[in-house]
């Protein structure tokens, strides 16, 4: 699926219902983060094909694609705000695949979005830091932006690149419950890295394990028992609980 | 104990390295170098006698850095002319009114004794007598002090000069105005600011081109553009070639092709400032965090928008920055464009120099140490406010 010498993934193939809260496990380097990005095409893949609510992402035009795109939010793990630009700004980039490219030369944002984004930002917790600079805020509050940007998009898919190893455990449980938030009341379906066995388990309803770029485990959470755990992380590893 | 053990292996096997004077490496090296520097002696010339032999030459300028010319009093002078004339040619009478000059003869030759008797000057002051010839060069015969009733009398020898019609001019000083800038500071001062006006157009110009050829020149950014790969290696080939010219031949080459003047010098460091705030820019660029430039592309954003809201946010300090140094560098080299005729202060003083006027000279050299001092200093304080 993935050129340049090394195979990221191969033979990687699944189908995901709408609705879904998958989550994704694995080691670092087993291809999880490849796998994401090879549904927005952030990443190139190779061969294959991914299909996104009908649509064929890998066979998309480049206008195609910013139209799939848009129906796909993300969040990451290092949150990827525009460090400089106000709270609001980031926010409301997430709204720019709607808008005219020449709008962003006067930086014009029509006052009904700017309105949404407020409201977005109301729903994540954090009205009042709408015009704070986005490295000013803590990592919590910076994934959560993250996430007020992704709902911008009025998203029916989310891509979550690991959003809690960068935050401590409390925190990871608050992030990872508006991510759940969406996932229930809104009906978004949810694509998401971690690296905690135990959260996986209390949020998702579907895991998918991958190892050295293909799928060793698809199934429920719970079906995850200690000979799956040393299949998916090897031999040597002991699982770490987060509560 | 441990002591002991961790010393041991020093002591026991292990051959101790050779001390640097037992080495032949280093005899070689020090011969090599020692041959290096006695040919570049040779080769460059250095003659330190040179520097006191020569000291007098200099001295006058150095005399001059500590009295610039930069104010003048407007003088007040009493003036009397009479004519003279070599051969049989009889003169004119002189313009009359004011005091009066008269001379024992109005023709003669050269080295014939004359004397000039005035009256009707100033009693009691200080006056000069002036030979002035047929194309109005001056030269003092001698100087002289009225007495109480305003008359002097003074015996010179008629000089040698070109020409036959000469003027001799008696000037008595009876007062002088007040201090005001001098000629040269007001000409130094119309030269500094056009040089700063030079450096602004030249930086503008670098600026204008170099930002929108910087995204072209940026790894990171022609990588996802087809054929990237060469719009990178055109660009920068460009900016390394265009900085490898310096300034100063920039400037020679564009006075033959717009003619000497501040706009060859805007050209040569425009074109100068375009290639190296191209490869900085480029650079800043490419430093730049990958991560938001992912993050709006996956919101579905076009080019344009990923630059203007996940690029340039990130790069304007860094650009900002980069531009007030390269504005400051400008402004340095704009003073010694105009020596090869591109505008600015450079032009004046290399005329000062070449004339030897070392006052002059010297009010030059003080505008551009104080103008680029001062701008130095406001432009590192700015440059610090903004990163």
């Amino acid at each position: 699926m993935y050129g340049g010498g090394t195979r990221a993934l191969s033979d990687v193939s699944f189908e995901v219902a709408r609705g879904e809260f998958l989550i994704i496990i694995g080691l670092s380097g087993s291809g999880k983060s490849t796998l994401l990005r090879c549904i927005n095409r952030l990443i190139e893949p190779t061969s294959g094909r991914v299909v996104v609510a009908g649509h064929d992402v890998t066979a998309a035009s480049p206008r195609q694609l910013r139209e799939i795109r848009r129906k796909i939010g993300m969040i990451f793990q290092q949150f990827n705000l525009v460090r400089r630009a106000s709270v609001l700004t980031n926010v409301l980039t997430g709204r720019l695949g709607y808008l005219p490219p020449a709008w962003a030369l006067a930086n014009y944002f029509p006052a009904a979005l700017v309105d949404r984004a407020m409201a977005n930002l109301e729903r994540v917790g954090i009205p009042e830091k709408a015009f704070v600079r986005g490295d000013a805020l803590s990592g919590g509050q910076q994934q959560r932006v993250g996430i007020a940007r992704a709902l911008m998009q009025e998203p029916e898919l989310i891509l979550a690149d690991e959003p809690v190893a960068s935050l401590d455990p409390a925190t990871s449980h608050s992030v990872l419950r508006y991510v759940e938030e969406l996932n229930k009341r809104d009906g978004i379906t949810v694509l998401c890295c971690l690296h905690f066995l135990s959260l996986a388990r209390r949020y998702g309803t579907r895991i998918l394990a991958l190892k050295a770029g293909q799928i060793v485990f698809d199934g429920h959470p719970n079906d995850i028992n200690d000979a799956r755990f040393a299949e998916i992380y090897g031999e040597d590893a002991i699982e770490v609980e987060i509560r | 104990m441990a002591v002991e053990e961790i010393s041991r292996p020093r002591r026991a096997g292990r051959a101790r390295p050779a001390l640097w004077y037992q080495s032949w490496r280093v005899y070689l090296a020090v011969f090599v170098a020692l041959l290096a520097y006695a040919y570049g002696w040779r080769v460059t010339q250095i003659h330190l006698g040179e520097l006191w032999r020569g000291a007098y030459l200099i001295r006058p300028f150095i005399a001059a850095l500590a009295s610039p010319d930069v104010v003048a009093r407007e003088q007040q002078l009493q003036r009397g002319t009479a004519y003279f004339y070599y051969g049989g040619e009889r003169p004119a009478a002189a313009p009359g009114g004011g005091p009066r000059l008269t001379l024992s003869r109005v023709t003669g030759a050269i080295g014939d004794r004359v004397t000039a008797a005035g009256e009707g000057f100033a009693p009691n002051r200080r006056g000069v007598l002036w030979w002035e010839n047929q194309v109005g060069q001056r030269q003092q015969l001698g100087s002289f002090t009225t007495d109480a009733q305003g008359r002097f009398s003074l015996a010179f020898t008629a000089p040698e000069v070109q020409g036959t019609h000469n003027m001799v001019i008696a000037e008595v000083l009876i007062g002088e105005g007040p201090l005001r800038p001098s000629q040269t500071l007001l000409v130094v001062l119309d030269r500094m600011v056009e040089t700063v006006f030079l450096a602004l157009m030249g930086t503008t110009m670098g600026v204008v081109f170099a930002v929108p050829l910087s995204f072209l020149g940026a790894k990171n950014l022609t990588a996802s553009l087809p054929a990237g790969g060469v719009v990178y290696g055109v660009t920068r080939t460009f900016f390394n070639l265009m900085r490898s010219i310096e300034a100063l031949v920039l400037a020679i080459i564009f006075t033959v092709w717009v003619g000497l003047g501040p706009f060859a010098g805007v050209l040569a460091l425009g074109v100068h400032s375009i290639a190296s705030l191209g490869k900085l820019y480029s650079e800043a660029i490419e430093s730049i965090d990958a991560g938001p430039i992912e993050a709006v592309t996956a919101t579905g954003a076009s080019a344009l928008q990923v630059v203007r809201y996940a690029v340039v946010p990130q790069i304007v300090p860094q650009f900002i920055a980069f531009t007030i140094y390269r504005w400051d560098i400008n402004v340095r080299f704009s003073t010694v464009i105009g020596f090869v005729g591109g505008g600015g202060i450079g032009f004046v003083l290399q005329q000062y120099i070449n004339l030897l006027q070392w006052r002059q000279a010297a009010t030059a050299l003080w505008m551009i140490a104080l103008v680029v001092a001062a701008l130095d200093y406001t432009s590192a304080v700015v440059r610090e406010r903004i990163i």
